[in-house]
């Protein structure tokens, strides 16, 4: 399940108390959800104990976070048939493995970003997808080409 | 790199990785494909003789000497075996002027016929990669039964003239009677045909092609033609689904790629899953003019001489079963069938048939435990190579068994 900014809005604070270092919630709430910024950071929520509740809804809704990939991306390999789709149509793999990956093949750059390994999808080279890093965008092409919903973006 | 013998898709670009003679990892596979290779030491048969375990000579004497008496014999399965295989159990069946048949009656046989008879234009997926545009799955869902089909030969791989992407440089139709998962990649450039009925829509395409507005899918069917014209090399994979919508009547279907052909280029390949059903059915062909359910001793072909129907009819004495487990499929009826008259059943594997066997022989996996060749469902000749190579397989068997006959 995707996490959104303003679900983690929602249990924030809302004073606009800046101490996070961000001008408003929201703007902390989208960084939260982009990883830049930790939760814990929203000093108040941890040391008001008015928010008590809110915090744990938070931490327990924030937990996936942990295990995604840094670009938040999460493959349930249980749904995984190992069709391939998603690997042949990644924009990186097609433009930095064209005769490989990106013709149907098995990967034939050293490290790509999926391959498929004892028949599901493995995720081995996160740092190239296109989610990562500063200059990021906002790339679905995989997600949106696997039929069983076995790839999911933390962002959505 | 070894061949996936999983599905017809015969995947030639797998790599794997041992520890100690045994499977550490499968690269490239798809789930399916994987297993093989992962599991090929679980549920192995072992030589049996009525029901009893045996060394594997007695059990080879045994089935010598029931074909050997056997006075109507039939041969079937093979469809999951080499071509090396399947041309030795025809020159058995040929030999013993016995039946042979595998499971193209049920699966897409008859499409192969149609097209080893050139009555349906067909080309090879490789083709199909490098010059396809307008790429229909009618009444197959490939995500399943294929899993790799589209990634690796059809929709979303990139080559020849078509190196923009599935995006720009395919157009996707998918023909099914509910939402398949294959359907829910119909997106952008492409479209989901839910139909009722494979005939009404074949009548539907017609009255477009007439000029007349079309009595279904108004809008849809207009721009899948109009998308067709846009290139000269379209492609559809006929699957289960439409077979049993043409219920047993092709011409309708015939006709409809013969008037698409006149204003484009549209191929057909059939989408079934048997790794090597095509080559039995092109031996078969090559040989007698009949792909299936063949009786060398009347030299024809029919629908009585199906192997579920030989035994139904009680016209058989005793039966060989390579690579394939009926009672698996058949209802229970056969299973009595069958433990009256002699079965051998050469398998890798333990099979529910082989419950009821005179004689078990075990195999070798092919492309894990013996190499060979299998045609792919386009046509296309694969070869395969083993990873550890076992000494007793198939050709082995059957070649054992030829020397009585
Ligand atoms: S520290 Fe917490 S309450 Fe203060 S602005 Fe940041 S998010 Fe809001
Ligand atoms: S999000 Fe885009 S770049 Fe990243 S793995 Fe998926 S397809 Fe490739
Ligand atoms: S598209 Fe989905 S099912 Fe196919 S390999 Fe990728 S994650 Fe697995
Ligand atoms: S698609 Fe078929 S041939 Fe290819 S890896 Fe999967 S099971 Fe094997």
């Amino acid at each position: 399940m995707p996490i959104t900014p303003m679900e983690i809005y929602k249990l924030l604070p809302k004073t606009n108390c800046k101490k996070c270092g961000e001008q408003t919630c929201m703007a902390f709430a989208f960084k939260v959800v982009n990883r830049d910024k930790q939760i814990e950071e929203c000093t108040p929520l941890f040391e008001e104990e008015k928010y008590t509740k809110q915090k744990e809804q938070l931490l327990e809704m924030l937990e996936p976070l942990k295990e995604a990939s840094e670009t938040g991306l999460i493959v349930d390999e249980s749904k995984c048939t190992g069709c391939a789709n998603c690997i042949v149509v990644c924009p990186v793999h097609a433009a930095e493995d064209a005769y490989g990956s990106g013709s149907g093949f098995g990967p034939k750059i050293d490290d790509p970003i999926y391959r498929l390994e004892n028949g599901v999808l493995k995720i081995i080279n996160v740092q190239r997808c296109r989610r990562y890093g500063k200059n990021r965008i906002l790339c679905v092409a995989c997600r949106e080409n696997c039929p069983s919903d076995a790839i999911s973006f933390l962002e959505g | 790199m070894y061949t996936c013998a999983g599905c017809s898709c015969l995947c030639d670009d797998i790599e794997i990785e041992t520890e100690k003679g045994d499977v550490k990892t499968v690269f490239n596979a798809c789930r399916r494909g994987a297993g093989i290779f992962l599991n090929y030491r679980l549920s192995r048969a072992e030589p049996m003789v009525d029901g009893k375990s045996a060394d594997f000579e007695q059990a080879i004497e045994k089935a010598q000497e029931l074909i050997q008496s056997s006075e109507k014999l039939a041969i079937y399965g093979l469809d999951t075996t080499t071509l090396e295989v399947q041309e030795l159990a025809i020159k058995l069946a040929e030999k013993k002027g016995a039946y042979i048949d595998d499971n193209s009656t049920f699966c897409l046989g008859d499409f192969v016929e149609t097209i080893l008879k050139g009555e349906l234009p067909s080309t090879t997926l490789e083709e199909v990669k490098n010059n396809a545009y307008v790429i229909t799955y009618w009444g197959s869902d490939a995500y399943h039964s294929l899993s790799r089909h589209m990634s690796r030969y059809t929709y979303y791989p990139r080559g020849g003239k078509r190196q923009r992407g599935y995006e720009e440089d395919r157009f996707l139709v998918v023909i099914d009677v509910r939402k398949t998962h294959t359907a829910k990649l119909a997106k952008k450039n492409a479209r989901f045909l839910q139909i009722r009925d494979d005939l009404e829509l074949i009548e539907a395409f017609n009255q477009a092609l007439d000029g007349k507005a079309p009595s279904i899918f108004v809008n849809d069917i207009p721009r899948i033609l109009k998308e067709m014209e846009k290139a000269d090399f379209n492609v559809i994979f006929g699957g289960l689904g439409l077979k049993y919508g043409l219920k047993g009547n092709y011409d309708p279907f015939k006709n409809l790629m013969a008037r698409l052909n006149e204003r484009t280029g549209v191929y057909f390949i059939p989408a079934g899953c048997h790794p090597n059903m095509r080559g039995f059915n092109e031996l078969m062909f090559e040989k007698t003019g009949e792909i299936n359910r063949y009786s060398f001793r009347e030299q024809r072909s029919s629908d009585e001489f199906a192997f579920h129907k030989l035994l139904e009819n009680d016209a058989i004495d005793t039966a060989v079963i390579i690579g394939t487990d009926p009672l698996n499929s058949l209802p229970f009826e056969y299973a009595k069938k069958l433990a009256k008259i002699n079965t051998i059943v050469i398998d890798p594997r333990e099979t529910f048939t082989g419950r009821f066997a005179k004689v078990v022989l075990p195999s070798a996996i092919a492309g894990v435990e013996t190499g060979g060749t299998m045609i792919r469902s386009d046509g296309v000749r694969v070869e395969l190579k083993p990873l550890f190579e076992k000494e007793i397989n198939d050709e082995r068997i059957l070649g054992r068994l030829l020397e009585v006959v």
